[in-house]
Protein backbone atom coordinates (compact mmCIF):
# COMPACT_ATOMS: atom_id res chain seq x y z
CA UNK A 1 0.00 0.00 0.00
CA UNK A 2 1.71 3.48 -1.20
CA UNK A 3 0.34 6.47 1.09
CA UNK A 4 -0.05 9.66 -1.10
CA UNK A 5 0.10 12.68 1.70
CA UNK A 6 -0.35 15.23 -1.18
CA UNK A 7 -4.34 14.70 -0.72
CA UNK A 8 -3.83 16.43 2.09
CA UNK A 9 -2.52 19.42 0.45
CA UNK A 10 -4.52 19.61 -2.03
CA UNK A 11 -7.67 19.53 0.15
CA UNK A 12 -6.07 22.30 2.83
CA UNK A 13 -8.62 24.74 1.65
CA UNK A 14 -11.50 22.84 3.03
CA UNK A 15 -9.99 21.84 5.88
CA UNK A 16 -8.54 25.10 7.50
CA UNK A 17 -11.95 26.22 7.05
CA UNK A 18 -13.31 23.08 8.87
CA UNK A 19 -10.87 24.03 11.54
CA UNK A 20 -12.21 27.36 11.85
CA UNK A 21 -15.58 25.56 12.08
CA UNK A 22 -14.97 23.48 14.97
CA UNK A 23 -13.55 26.04 16.84
CA UNK A 24 -16.21 28.47 15.84
CA UNK A 25 -18.64 25.61 17.42
CA UNK A 26 -16.62 25.02 20.39
CA UNK A 27 -15.80 28.60 20.82
CA UNK A 28 -20.05 28.93 20.67
CA UNK A 29 -20.99 26.39 22.60
CA UNK A 30 -19.21 27.36 25.46
CA UNK A 31 -20.78 31.13 25.29
CA UNK A 32 -23.87 29.56 25.92
CA UNK A 33 -23.25 27.03 28.14
CA UNK A 34 -21.21 28.74 30.66
CA UNK A 35 -24.35 31.81 31.65
CA UNK A 36 -26.79 28.71 31.02
CA UNK A 37 -24.88 26.62 33.40
CA UNK A 38 -24.40 29.19 35.98
CA UNK A 39 -28.42 30.28 35.82
CA UNK A 40 -29.57 26.31 35.90
CA UNK A 41 -27.04 26.43 39.34
CA UNK A 42 -28.49 29.21 40.69
CA UNK A 43 -32.12 27.92 40.33
CA UNK A 44 -30.99 24.94 41.21
CA UNK A 45 -29.21 25.77 44.69
CA UNK A 46 -31.51 28.99 45.71
CA UNK A 47 -35.02 29.14 43.46
CA UNK A 48 -38.35 27.95 44.56
CA UNK A 49 -39.46 24.00 44.96
CA UNK A 50 -41.17 23.42 41.26
CA UNK A 51 -38.17 25.56 39.29
CA UNK A 52 -34.94 23.91 41.32
CA UNK A 53 -37.16 20.48 40.06
CA UNK A 54 -37.31 21.56 36.92
CA UNK A 55 -33.69 22.56 37.31
CA UNK A 56 -32.61 19.26 38.16
CA UNK A 57 -34.59 17.12 35.86
CA UNK A 58 -32.40 18.93 32.74
CA UNK A 59 -29.04 18.39 34.62
CA UNK A 60 -29.91 14.60 35.12
CA UNK A 61 -31.59 14.23 31.94
CA UNK A 62 -28.81 15.56 29.62
CA UNK A 63 -25.78 14.60 31.81
CA UNK A 64 -27.10 10.88 31.13
CA UNK A 65 -27.72 10.76 27.73
CA UNK A 66 -24.84 10.00 25.12
CA UNK A 67 -24.17 13.55 23.04
CA UNK A 68 -24.62 11.45 20.05
CA UNK A 69 -28.10 10.90 20.34
CA UNK A 70 -28.70 14.32 21.38
CA UNK A 71 -26.95 15.47 18.11
CA UNK A 72 -29.77 13.23 16.06
CA UNK A 73 -32.59 14.10 18.30
CA UNK A 74 -31.79 17.90 17.82
CA UNK A 75 -31.78 17.16 14.24
CA UNK A 76 -34.78 15.11 13.60
CA UNK A 77 -37.37 16.41 16.66
CA UNK A 78 -36.55 19.92 16.79
CA UNK A 79 -37.64 20.91 13.61
CA UNK A 80 -41.15 19.12 14.37
CA UNK A 81 -41.50 20.96 17.81
CA UNK A 82 -40.44 24.22 16.92
CA UNK A 83 -41.87 23.88 13.19
CA UNK A 84 -39.06 25.07 11.62
CA UNK A 85 -35.95 23.68 10.35
CA UNK A 86 -32.71 24.81 11.39
CA UNK A 87 -29.37 24.77 9.74
CA UNK A 88 -27.07 21.71 10.75
CA UNK A 89 -25.05 24.17 12.46
CA UNK A 90 -27.46 25.52 14.63
CA UNK A 91 -29.04 22.02 15.01
CA UNK A 92 -25.50 21.23 16.00
CA UNK A 93 -24.82 23.90 18.61
CA UNK A 94 -28.39 23.89 20.44
CA UNK A 95 -26.98 19.82 20.68
CA UNK A 96 -23.62 20.54 22.17
CA UNK A 97 -25.35 23.82 24.32
CA UNK A 98 -28.23 21.03 26.26
CA UNK A 99 -25.10 18.79 26.94
CA UNK A 100 -22.76 20.89 28.10
CA UNK A 101 -25.08 23.28 29.99
CA UNK A 102 -25.55 20.43 32.36
CA UNK A 103 -22.27 19.48 33.00
CA UNK A 104 -21.26 23.04 33.75
CA UNK A 105 -24.36 23.73 36.06
CA UNK A 106 -23.59 20.56 37.90
CA UNK A 107 -19.96 22.41 37.87
CA UNK A 108 -21.14 25.61 39.09
CA UNK A 109 -23.28 23.73 42.04
CA UNK A 110 -20.36 21.79 42.92
CA UNK A 111 -18.22 24.71 43.46
CA UNK A 112 -20.58 26.77 45.46
CA UNK A 113 -21.13 23.90 47.58
CA UNK A 114 -17.66 23.14 47.94
CA UNK A 115 -17.22 26.49 50.33
CA UNK A 116 -17.99 25.21 53.78
CA UNK A 117 -20.17 27.49 55.38
CA UNK A 118 -17.86 29.19 58.18
CA UNK A 119 -16.66 31.01 54.66
CA UNK A 120 -20.45 32.84 54.55
CA UNK A 121 -20.78 33.01 58.39
CA UNK A 122 -17.73 35.10 58.76
CA UNK A 123 -19.00 37.39 55.44
CA UNK A 124 -22.33 37.92 57.26
CA UNK A 125 -20.67 38.29 60.98
CA UNK A 126 -19.10 41.41 58.87
CA UNK A 127 -22.48 43.14 57.78
CA UNK A 128 -22.75 41.68 54.50
CA UNK A 129 -26.36 40.25 52.82
CA UNK A 130 -26.16 36.90 51.50
CA UNK A 131 -25.47 38.18 48.13
CA UNK A 132 -22.60 40.14 48.83
CA UNK A 133 -21.39 37.12 50.66
CA UNK A 134 -22.08 35.18 47.53
CA UNK A 135 -20.40 37.75 45.09
CA UNK A 136 -17.45 38.74 47.33
CA UNK A 137 -16.83 35.55 48.99
CA UNK A 138 -18.11 32.29 47.44
CA UNK A 139 -18.52 32.94 44.30
CA UNK A 140 -14.36 33.96 43.98
CA UNK A 141 -13.10 31.21 45.68
CA UNK A 142 -15.73 28.83 43.97
CA UNK A 143 -14.75 30.09 40.49
CA UNK A 144 -11.13 28.98 41.41
CA UNK A 145 -11.75 25.77 42.23
CA UNK A 146 -14.05 25.04 39.47
CA UNK A 147 -11.64 26.36 36.34
CA UNK A 148 -9.24 23.50 36.05
CA UNK A 149 -12.86 21.66 35.45
CA UNK A 150 -14.53 23.85 33.64
CA UNK A 151 -11.25 23.70 31.29
CA UNK A 152 -11.25 20.09 31.04
CA UNK A 153 -14.67 20.06 30.46
CA UNK A 154 -13.73 22.94 27.36
CA UNK A 155 -11.06 20.27 26.22
CA UNK A 156 -13.94 17.28 25.77
CA UNK A 157 -15.94 19.87 24.42
CA UNK A 158 -13.41 20.87 21.72
CA UNK A 159 -13.19 16.65 20.68
CA UNK A 160 -16.85 16.15 20.81
CA UNK A 161 -17.56 18.59 18.35
CA UNK A 162 -17.02 16.28 15.67
CA UNK A 163 -19.82 14.34 16.95
CA UNK A 164 -22.09 16.59 15.02
CA UNK A 165 -20.49 15.63 11.79
CA UNK A 166 -23.18 12.92 11.78
CA UNK A 167 -25.53 15.47 11.02
CA UNK A 168 -23.11 17.08 7.89
CA UNK A 169 -22.05 20.28 10.35
CA UNK A 170 -19.10 21.12 8.11
CA UNK A 171 -16.26 21.04 10.80
CA UNK A 172 -13.29 19.23 10.77
CA UNK A 173 -14.40 15.67 11.05
CA UNK A 174 -17.48 15.76 8.60
CA UNK A 175 -15.01 17.68 6.02
CA UNK A 176 -12.00 14.37 6.44
CA UNK A 177 -14.45 12.51 6.04
CA UNK A 178 -15.68 13.88 3.07
CA UNK A 179 -12.69 13.82 1.70
CA UNK A 180 -11.63 10.52 2.52
CA UNK A 181 -15.05 9.29 0.64
CA UNK A 182 -13.87 11.16 -2.58
CA UNK A 183 -10.46 10.34 -2.80
CA UNK A 184 -10.20 6.77 -0.66
CA UNK A 185 -7.29 7.79 1.19
CA UNK A 186 -8.40 6.48 4.31
CA UNK A 187 -5.00 6.54 6.15
CA UNK A 188 -4.35 10.21 5.00
CA UNK A 189 -7.19 11.78 6.04
CA UNK A 190 -7.20 10.18 9.14
CA UNK A 191 -3.59 11.08 10.34
CA UNK A 192 -4.19 14.73 8.70
CA UNK A 193 -7.35 14.75 11.07
CA UNK A 194 -5.99 13.44 14.16
CA UNK A 195 -2.87 15.70 13.57
CA UNK A 196 -5.16 18.52 13.15
CA UNK A 197 -7.11 17.95 16.40
CA UNK A 198 -3.94 16.49 18.62
CA UNK A 199 -2.03 19.88 17.55
CA UNK A 200 -4.97 22.09 18.45
CA UNK A 201 -5.83 20.04 21.63
CA UNK A 202 -2.56 19.52 23.40
CA UNK A 203 -1.59 23.47 23.89
CA UNK A 204 -4.77 23.38 25.32
CA UNK A 205 -4.23 20.72 27.49
CA UNK A 206 -1.50 22.66 28.92
CA UNK A 207 -3.13 25.60 28.92
CA UNK A 208 -5.37 24.01 31.25
CA UNK A 209 -2.24 22.89 33.57
CA UNK A 210 -0.94 26.06 33.53
CA UNK A 211 -4.13 27.62 35.00
CA UNK A 212 -4.32 24.86 37.27
CA UNK A 213 -1.29 25.96 39.19
CA UNK A 214 -2.14 29.47 38.54
CA UNK A 215 -4.82 29.95 39.85
CA UNK A 216 -4.90 27.28 42.83
CA UNK A 217 -6.12 28.68 46.38
CA UNK A 218 -4.02 26.68 48.85
CA UNK A 219 -5.54 26.62 52.18
CA UNK B 1 -25.23 36.75 92.16
CA UNK B 2 -23.25 38.89 93.55
CA UNK B 3 -23.37 42.35 91.58
CA UNK B 4 -21.67 43.45 94.65
CA UNK B 5 -18.24 42.12 93.53
CA UNK B 6 -18.73 42.83 90.09
CA UNK B 7 -16.16 45.74 88.97
CA UNK B 8 -18.55 47.67 86.45
CA UNK B 9 -21.71 46.85 87.44
CA UNK B 10 -22.89 50.42 87.74
CA UNK B 11 -22.12 50.99 83.83
CA UNK B 12 -24.97 50.36 81.24
CA UNK B 13 -25.51 46.89 79.84
CA UNK B 14 -24.64 46.62 76.32
CA UNK B 15 -26.18 42.96 76.06
CA UNK B 16 -28.84 41.15 78.39
CA UNK B 17 -29.69 37.71 77.28
CA UNK B 18 -32.52 36.88 79.24
CA UNK B 19 -34.37 33.32 79.58
CA UNK B 20 -32.53 32.44 76.39
CA UNK B 21 -34.11 29.01 74.87
CA UNK B 22 -32.48 27.77 71.56
CA UNK B 23 -33.68 24.30 70.13
CA UNK B 24 -32.55 22.57 67.29
CA UNK B 25 -35.32 20.18 66.44
CA UNK B 26 -35.51 18.22 69.34
CA UNK B 27 -32.33 18.85 71.08
CA UNK B 28 -32.94 21.80 73.77
CA UNK B 29 -29.33 23.84 73.14
CA UNK B 30 -30.02 26.09 75.53
CA UNK B 31 -32.41 26.35 78.55
CA UNK B 32 -32.99 29.97 79.32
CA UNK B 33 -29.62 31.11 80.10
CA UNK B 34 -29.62 34.68 81.59
CA UNK B 35 -26.93 36.75 81.63
CA UNK B 36 -25.68 40.59 81.15
CA UNK B 37 -22.84 42.34 79.81
CA UNK B 38 -22.06 45.64 81.00
CA UNK B 39 -20.16 47.87 78.68
CA UNK B 40 -16.07 47.35 79.04
CA UNK B 41 -16.84 43.96 80.49
CA UNK B 42 -14.85 41.18 79.49
CA UNK B 43 -17.30 38.31 80.12
CA UNK B 44 -16.14 34.60 80.27
CA UNK B 45 -18.66 31.46 78.87
CA UNK B 46 -16.52 28.51 80.26
CA UNK B 47 -17.88 24.72 80.68
CA UNK B 48 -17.82 21.67 79.09
CA UNK B 49 -18.45 20.97 74.98
CA UNK B 50 -21.73 20.89 73.43
CA UNK B 51 -23.34 22.63 77.14
CA UNK B 52 -24.11 25.80 74.91
CA UNK B 53 -21.52 28.58 75.38
CA UNK B 54 -20.36 29.02 71.16
CA UNK B 55 -24.74 28.35 70.62
CA UNK B 56 -24.88 31.35 73.15
CA UNK B 57 -22.51 33.57 71.03
CA UNK B 58 -23.63 32.92 67.57
CA UNK B 59 -27.10 33.91 68.64
CA UNK B 60 -25.66 37.38 70.17
CA UNK B 61 -25.05 38.48 66.38
CA UNK B 62 -28.46 36.20 65.08
CA UNK B 63 -26.00 33.80 63.04
CA UNK B 64 -28.69 31.57 64.80
CA UNK B 65 -32.07 32.44 66.12
CA UNK B 66 -33.85 31.85 69.03
CA UNK B 67 -36.61 29.81 69.91
CA UNK B 68 -37.78 31.98 73.41
CA UNK B 69 -36.93 34.41 75.52
CA UNK B 70 -34.59 37.68 74.62
CA UNK B 71 -31.43 38.99 73.48
CA UNK B 72 -31.22 42.96 74.11
CA UNK B 73 -28.50 44.96 72.52
CA UNK B 74 -28.28 48.17 73.65
CA UNK B 75 -31.57 48.15 75.35
CA UNK B 76 -33.33 47.17 72.37
CA UNK B 77 -34.46 43.61 71.15
CA UNK B 78 -32.96 41.92 68.76
CA UNK B 79 -34.10 42.33 65.25
CA UNK B 80 -35.52 39.53 63.35
CA UNK B 81 -35.22 40.17 60.25
CA UNK B 82 -31.90 40.16 58.09
CA UNK B 83 -31.56 43.81 57.00
CA UNK B 84 -31.65 44.88 61.38
CA UNK B 85 -29.59 42.22 61.73
CA UNK B 86 -27.11 43.49 58.96
CA UNK B 87 -27.04 46.64 60.64
CA UNK B 88 -26.56 45.01 64.14
CA UNK B 89 -23.61 42.82 63.51
CA UNK B 90 -21.44 45.97 62.12
CA UNK B 91 -21.49 46.52 65.58
CA UNK B 92 -20.42 43.38 66.77
CA UNK B 93 -17.15 41.83 65.93
CA UNK B 94 -16.71 38.19 65.74
CA UNK B 95 -13.83 35.88 65.91
CA UNK B 96 -13.95 32.21 65.12
CA UNK B 97 -12.51 28.77 66.37
CA UNK B 98 -11.20 28.08 62.67
CA UNK B 99 -10.21 32.01 61.53
CA UNK B 100 -12.07 31.67 58.88
CA UNK B 101 -10.09 34.43 56.51
CA UNK B 102 -11.06 34.87 53.25
CA UNK B 103 -8.29 32.20 51.59
CA UNK B 104 -8.61 34.47 48.34
CA UNK B 105 -7.51 37.36 49.66
CA UNK B 106 -4.45 39.00 50.89
CA UNK B 107 -4.27 39.81 55.17
CA UNK B 108 -4.95 43.42 54.04
CA UNK B 109 -7.52 42.52 51.48
CA UNK B 110 -9.04 40.79 54.48
CA UNK B 111 -8.87 43.31 56.77
CA UNK B 112 -10.18 45.86 54.23
CA UNK B 113 -13.18 43.70 52.97
CA UNK B 114 -15.36 44.54 55.56
CA UNK B 115 -14.86 48.34 55.34
CA UNK B 116 -15.15 47.82 51.64
CA UNK B 117 -18.01 46.02 51.12
CA UNK B 118 -20.13 47.12 53.99
CA UNK B 119 -18.87 50.46 54.92
CA UNK B 120 -18.74 51.40 51.31
CA UNK B 121 -15.44 53.09 52.12
CA UNK B 122 -13.26 54.07 49.40
CA UNK B 123 -10.15 51.33 47.90
CA UNK B 124 -7.40 53.53 49.81
CA UNK B 125 -9.18 54.80 52.81
CA UNK B 126 -9.98 51.13 53.26
CA UNK B 127 -6.44 49.94 52.66
CA UNK B 128 -5.26 53.11 55.24
CA UNK B 129 -7.54 51.36 58.04
CA UNK B 130 -6.65 47.78 57.34
CA UNK B 131 -3.10 48.70 57.43
CA UNK B 132 -3.83 50.46 60.96
CA UNK B 133 -5.57 47.48 62.22
CA UNK B 134 -2.95 45.06 61.03
CA UNK B 135 -0.26 46.98 62.65
CA UNK B 136 -2.62 46.58 66.04
CA UNK B 137 -2.33 43.35 66.36
CA UNK B 138 1.88 43.36 64.91
CA UNK B 139 1.34 42.41 61.54
CA UNK B 140 2.10 44.75 59.17
CA UNK B 141 4.75 43.12 58.01
CA UNK B 142 1.75 40.25 56.55
CA UNK B 143 0.14 42.89 54.42
CA UNK B 144 0.35 40.85 52.01
CA UNK B 145 0.66 36.92 53.08
CA UNK B 146 -2.00 35.06 51.68
CA UNK B 147 -3.76 32.97 55.04
CA UNK B 148 -2.02 29.95 53.83
CA UNK B 149 1.14 31.66 54.09
CA UNK B 150 0.55 32.38 57.93
CA UNK B 151 0.47 30.67 61.10
CA UNK B 152 -2.57 29.62 62.91
CA UNK B 153 -2.03 32.28 65.68
CA UNK B 154 -0.85 34.82 63.18
CA UNK B 155 -4.14 33.87 60.71
CA UNK B 156 -6.06 34.76 64.23
CA UNK B 157 -4.46 37.88 64.49
CA UNK B 158 -5.78 38.82 61.35
CA UNK B 159 -9.35 37.55 62.10
CA UNK B 160 -9.17 39.78 64.91
CA UNK B 161 -7.85 42.84 63.12
CA UNK B 162 -10.82 41.98 60.31
CA UNK B 163 -13.42 42.17 62.91
CA UNK B 164 -11.75 45.56 64.40
CA UNK B 165 -11.60 47.43 61.11
CA UNK B 166 -15.29 47.88 61.81
CA UNK B 167 -14.92 49.86 65.01
CA UNK B 168 -17.75 47.63 66.55
CA UNK B 169 -18.80 48.04 70.22
CA UNK B 170 -18.21 44.44 70.94
CA UNK B 171 -16.21 41.86 69.81
CA UNK B 172 -17.28 37.82 70.31
CA UNK B 173 -14.79 35.27 70.53
CA UNK B 174 -15.70 31.93 69.80
CA UNK B 175 -13.07 29.59 71.43
CA UNK B 176 -10.44 31.58 69.25
CA UNK B 177 -7.51 29.35 70.65
CA UNK B 178 -8.73 26.19 70.28
CA UNK B 179 -7.27 25.56 67.03
CA UNK B 180 -4.15 26.89 67.27
CA UNK B 181 -0.65 25.09 68.41
CA UNK B 182 0.21 25.75 72.16
CA UNK B 183 2.90 28.02 71.20
CA UNK B 184 1.32 30.67 69.39
CA UNK B 185 -1.87 30.64 71.89
CA UNK B 186 0.46 33.56 74.04
CA UNK B 187 -0.08 35.82 70.97
CA UNK B 188 -3.83 35.69 70.62
CA UNK B 189 -4.33 35.73 73.83
CA UNK B 190 -2.17 38.72 74.55
CA UNK B 191 -3.24 40.93 71.31
CA UNK B 192 -7.21 40.16 73.45
CA UNK B 193 -5.50 41.21 76.65
CA UNK B 194 -4.90 44.29 75.02
CA UNK B 195 -7.73 45.08 73.57
CA UNK B 196 -9.20 44.33 76.88
CA UNK B 197 -7.33 46.61 78.87
CA UNK B 198 -8.49 49.61 76.02
CA UNK B 199 -11.77 49.27 77.29
CA UNK B 200 -13.68 47.02 74.44
CA UNK B 201 -16.00 44.90 75.58
CA UNK B 202 -15.79 41.21 74.82
CA UNK B 203 -18.04 37.96 75.08
CA UNK B 204 -15.38 34.83 74.96
CA UNK B 205 -15.84 31.66 74.71
CA UNK B 206 -13.14 29.39 76.06
CA UNK B 207 -11.51 26.91 77.69
CA UNK B 208 -8.30 29.02 78.40
CA UNK B 209 -8.94 29.09 82.37
CA UNK B 210 -5.68 30.90 83.29
CA UNK B 211 -7.11 33.91 80.53
CA UNK B 212 -11.38 33.89 82.16
CA UNK B 213 -9.56 34.10 85.65
CA UNK B 214 -6.70 37.24 85.09
CA UNK B 215 -8.36 38.97 82.11
CA UNK B 216 -12.14 37.93 83.15
CA UNK B 217 -14.50 40.80 85.00
CA UNK B 218 -17.26 37.95 85.07
CA UNK B 219 -17.47 34.21 84.43
CA UNK B 220 -20.67 32.23 83.59
CA UNK B 221 -20.24 28.23 83.74
CA UNK B 222 -22.36 27.13 81.52
CA UNK B 223 -23.58 23.35 81.48
CA UNK B 224 -25.90 21.35 79.64
CA UNK B 225 -27.20 24.46 78.10
CA UNK B 226 -27.64 26.49 81.36
CA UNK B 227 -25.91 28.63 83.17
CA UNK B 228 -25.33 26.53 86.60
CA UNK B 229 -23.10 29.71 87.74
CA UNK B 230 -22.11 32.84 87.49
CA UNK B 231 -19.66 35.44 89.13
CA UNK B 232 -16.21 37.27 89.51
CA UNK B 233 -13.27 35.44 88.36
CA UNK B 234 -12.18 35.30 91.66
CA UNK B 235 -15.18 33.49 93.00
CA UNK B 236 -15.33 31.14 90.75
CA UNK B 237 -11.93 29.54 90.59
CA UNK B 238 -11.97 29.64 94.44
CA UNK B 239 -14.84 28.94 96.04
CA UNK B 240 -16.97 27.57 93.54
CA UNK B 241 -20.79 27.54 94.46
CA UNK B 242 -21.80 24.09 92.86
CA UNK B 243 -20.06 20.61 92.48
CA UNK B 244 -20.66 20.66 88.86
CA UNK B 245 -17.90 23.51 88.71
CA UNK B 246 -15.75 21.94 90.82
CA UNK B 247 -15.84 18.99 89.19
CA UNK B 248 -15.41 20.83 85.61
CA UNK B 249 -12.22 22.86 86.71
CA UNK B 250 -10.68 19.88 88.11
CA UNK B 251 -10.97 18.10 84.98
CA UNK B 252 -9.11 21.22 83.48
CA UNK B 253 -6.04 20.32 86.14
CA UNK B 254 -7.16 23.79 87.90
CA UNK B 255 -6.30 23.53 91.28
CA UNK B 256 -8.40 26.57 92.85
Amino acid sequence: MTLDWSVVWTHRGALIDATGMTILLAVATMAIALPCGACLAALRLYAWGPLRALAVSYVEFFRNLPLILVVYWAFYVLPILTGFGLSPFLTGLAALALNVTAYNAETFRAGINSIRRGQVEAAMALGMSRVQALRRVVIPQALRRILPILASTWVSLFKDTSLVSVIAVTELAYVSMQVRAQTFRVLEMLSAMAAIYWLLGYPQAKLVDWIQRRYAVSE
Amino acid sequence: MNDDDRAKADRPKIIRYRSVVKRYGKLQALGGVSLDVHAGEVVCLIGPSGSGKSTLLRCTNGLESIEGGAIEFEGAVLPRDERGLRVLRRRMGMVFQSFELFPHLTALQNVAEGPRTVLKMNPANARLRAEMFLAKVGLEDKASSYPSELSGGQQQRVAIARALAMSPDVMLFDEPTSALDPETIGEVLSVMKQLADEGMTMVVVTHEMSFARRVGDWVAVFDVGCVIEQGPPKQIFEVPLTERTRDFLSHLGWAG
